[in-house]
C-alpha cells in the first residue's frame, strides 16, 4: 500500500474515463513525435546529402528545382549546360572541387547518374563488391539500388528515358553491371552511377560527332569561404549558367513546408492540450465522487498534504502513460510512413530513431497532467472533513 | 483518558453542542445518548479533531487537542483513534484487505498484513478479504468498518449511530463486536447513538438534550 498503489486502485475503478485520457493525450502527442521525427530526419538528410555542396551551377530556371534535381535528386533537371561553359567555370581559381552530372534517365525508379568518380569519393563511398565504372555503358549501383532491383555485377539491363519508371527504354545500349557502393546513408545510394560519356552514348545516336556537348549540372564546393561573395553572381551575370545554394535553397524550402508543419504541430499541441482538459474534468469529477473518500482518508489520519499529492500522482500518472503510450505510436506511425515512402524509391524516413526532443515531450505531457491535476487537488487540499462525514 | 471542559460548539449563531465537563477513564465504555439534532455527531468530531469546538477543552489521552495543528491533528487522529462512522465510508475501489491496509498506511504505521487478516478474522471475514465493499451485506461492510477502525489498536474507539436500521438480534451484535473490539485493543470506547436499545450494555452514559 503506497500512495501511487492508492492511485492506481482510483485509476483502476474507472477504466472508460481513463482509456479516453490515454487516447487523447497518445494522440496529440503521436502526431507530435511523427512530425518531430520525419523532419529531423529528413533535415539530417537533406544535410548529409549537401554537405561539402557549396553552390550547384546549371541551366536557367527555378533555383529551388536546380538544386532539388542536381544535389537530391527529387525533381527534373531544369535543362542542360554547354560543357564547354562548365568547364570554364570548373577552373576557376576559386573553385576547389567540381563534380560534373549528366542526368535524363533512370533505371526501375532510380536515377542513372553520369559523373566522374569525384561524385562517389565526395561523399565517402566505398565499393562493396566490384569495381567503379571505367569505360562507357558500365554502370556501378548504390546500395539500396542493388538491394531493390537484385541486380549484380555482370548483369545488364537497359535504361528508360526520364526520371520516372514507364520511360521509352534505351533497349540497344544496355548498361552491364561492374559494382556496388556499400551503403552511404546518402543519395548516393538510391543512384546507378556511370560515366558522362555513357549518357551521351545513350542520347546522341546519330548526332554529328564533335556537336557541342552538354551535361546536366556541376556540384562545385568552393576553396574559401570568400568565393561565395562573387562565384554566385559571377556566375548568373557573365554565362548562360544559373548559380544555386543548397544550404540557401533547402533553408527555403522548410521555411516553406515549416507552415505545413508548424500547422500540424499546433494541431498535436491543441490535441494535448484537450486532453489536459479531459484530464481535469475527470479527475474533478472524481473529485465530486471521491468528496467521501478524501474525508474518509482525512479521518484515517492523512494530512491534506498527503491527499493533495495523490491527487497530483493520478494526474502524472496518467499523463506519464499517455505520454510513452503516444512516443510508442508516433515511432509506429512514423515507420508506416517510411514503409510507405520507400514503395516511392523517394527518401525514407525511420520509426526506429530516437530523437532527444522527445524526453521535452514526455516533460510537456507530464506538466499538462500536472497542471489539469493541481485544481482538483487544490480543492482536496481545502476540503472540510467533518461536515462531508456528518452528511447523513 | 477523554476530557472535555465546558465544551460549546456553534454553528452560525445555533448552538448545537453544550458539554459542561465530560471524563473517561481508559478503557471505559461510554455511551453518547440523545435525540437527533442533540450534538452527538458533533460530540464524536470534536472528540476526533475533526472539528475544533466554538470554546473550552479537549485533552485525549494527555493531549490537549488545542495545540495541536491542523496536519499533526490529522497525523495524532490516525495513530490514536478508530472511527467507525455512521456511513461506513469503506473505499469502493479499494478490497476489504486493501481498506485495512490504506488505514494502517494513512495512520503511518507499518503496513501489516498479518495484522489485518487477523482484524479480518476477529470480525468473521477472514475469508473476504479480497472483496470489495460493494459485494458485501450491510452487517459484513459494519464489522469491516469496525475492523479497519480497529486494525492500528486505536486508544480510542468510536462509533457513530452503530445500531441504526439494525434489528434487535444484529443490534446486539454490532454493540458486541465493537465492546469486544475494545477491549482486545485495550481502547477506550464512545459510542454515539439515538438507540435506547443500546442503553443496558453501557454502564458509563453521557446524555445529551437537544
Amino acid at each position: 500500500m503506497t500512495l501511487a498503489g492508492i492511485s492506481f486502485a482510483y485509476l483502476r475503478s474507472r477504466p472508460l474515463a481513463v482509456a479516453l485520457n490515454l487516447l487523447l493525450l497518445a494522440l496529440g502527442v503521436a502526431t507530435i513525435t511523427v512530425l518531430m521525427l520525419s523532419t529531423a530526419q529528413l533535415e539530417e538528410r537533406m544535410g548529409r546529402d549537401a554537405r561539402g555542396i557549396d553552390l550547384v551551377a546549371g541551366a536557367k530556371g527555378s533555383p529551388m528545382q536546380l538544386v532539388l534535381s542536381a544535389v537530391f535528386h527529387l525533381d527534373a533537371p531544369t535543362g542542360n549546360i554547354p560543357l564547354a561553359e562548365a568547364k570554364a567555370l570548373a577552373k576557376q581559381r576559386v573553385v576547389k572541387k567540381a563534380i560534373p552530372l549528366a542526368l535524363g534517365d533512370s533505371y526501375r525508379g532510380f536515377r542513372i547518374v553520369g559523373s566522374s568518380h569525384d561524385y562517389p569519393a565526395h561523399y565517402g563511398a566505398r565499393v562493396a563488391e566490384g569495381r567503379l565504372w571505367s569505360a562507357p555503358m558500365e554502370a556501378t549501383l548504390g546500395a539500396e539500388v542493388a538491394t531493390r532491383t537484385r541486380l549484380a555485377p555482370g548483369a545488364k539491363f537497359a535504361g528508360a528515358h526520364g526520371l520516372g519508371e514507364g520511360g521509352e527504354e534505351h533497349e540497344s545500349e544496355p548498361y552491364q553491371v561492374v559494382g556496388v557502393l556499400a551503403p552511404t546513408g546518402t543519395v548516393l545510394d538510391r543512384l546507378v552511377l556511370t560515366s558522362i560519356e555513357s549518357v551521351w552514348e545513350v542520347h546522341e545516336h546519330g548526332a554529328p560527332a564533335g556537336a557541342a556537348r552538354e551535361i546536366t549540372a556541376l556540384l562545385i564546393q568552393y576553396a574559401s569561404p570568400l568565393a561565395a561573395a562573387t562565384l554566385p553572381r559571377m556566375v548568373n551575370a557573365t554565362s548562360s549558367l544559373q548559380a544555386a545554394s543548397p544550404a540557401y535553397e533547402s533553408a527555403r524550402l522548410f521555411r516553406m513546408i515549416g507552415v505545413g508543419v508548424d500547422l500540424l504541430r499546433a494541431l498535436g499541441a491543441i490535441l494535448m492540450l484537450a486532453a489536459g482538459l479531459s484530464v481535469f474534468i475527470a479527475l474533478w469529477n472524481a473529485l465530486e465522487e471521491r468528496r467521501y473518500d478524501l474525508a474518509v482518508m482525512r479521518m484515517l489520519g492523512a494530512t491534506p498534504g498527503r491527499l493533495m499529492r495523490l491527487m497530483l500522482l493520478e494526474g502524472c500518472a496518467l499523463a506519464f502513460a499517455g505520454g510513452i503510450a503516444g512516443i510508442a505510436l508516433g515511432h509506429v506511425l512514423t515507420e508506416a510512413l517510411g514503409v510507405a515512402l520507400r514503395q516511392t524509391q523517394q527518401t525514407a524516413v525511420t520509426g526506429w530513431a530516437w530523437n532527444w526532443n522527445e524526453a521535452w515531450l514526455l516533460a510537456a505531457s507530464l506538466a499538462v497532467g500536472a497542471i489539469a491535476a493541481l485544481v482538483p487537488a487544490l480543492r482536496a487540499y481545502r476540503s472540510d472533513v467533518a461536515p462531508v462525514l456528518a452528511e447523513g | 483518558m477523554l476530557s472535555l471542559k465546558r465544551v460549546r460548539h456553534r454553528y452560525g449563531g445555533r448552538e448545537a453542542l453544550s458539554v459542561e465537563e465530560f471524563h473517561a477513564a481508559p478503557g471505559e465504555h461510554w455511551l453518547v445518548l440523545g435525540p437527533s439534532g442533540c450534538g452527538k455527531t458533533t460530540l464524536l468530531h470534536i472528540l476526533a479533531g475533526l472539528l475544533r469546538p466554538t470554546e473550552g477543552e479537549v485533552e485525549v489521552g494527555g493531549q490537549s487537542l488545542a495545540v495541536l495543528s491542523g496536519a499533526a491533528l490529522d497525523r495524532w487522529r490516525g495513530r490514536t483513534l478508530g472511527i467507525v462512522p455512521q456511513k461506513l465510508h469503506l473505499l469502493a475501489s479499494l478490497s476489504l484487505l486493501q481498506n485495512l491496509q490504506l488505514a494502517q498506511f494513512l495512520a503511518g504505521a507499518p503496513v501489516d498484513d498479518r495484522r489485518a487478516r487477523e482484524v479480518l478474522a476477529q470480525v468473521q471475514l477472514g475469508e473476504r478479504g479480497g472483496a470489495r465493499p460493494a459485494e458485501l451485506s450491510h452487517g459484513e461492510a459494519q464489522r469491516a468498518a469496525v475492523a479497519r477502525a480497529a486494525v492500528n489498536r486505536p486508544q480510542v474507539l468510536i462509533a457513530d449511530e452503530p445500531t441504526s436500521n439494525l434489528d434487535d438480534a444484529n443490534c446486539e451484535r454490532a454493540l458486541e463486536l465493537l465492546q469486544t473490539q475494545a477491549r482486545e485493543c485495550g481502547a477506550t470506547l464512545v459510542v454515539a447513538t439515538h438507540d435506547r436499545r443500546a442503553r443496558v450494555r453501557f454502564a458509563h452514559v453521557l446524555e445529551l438534550a437537544r
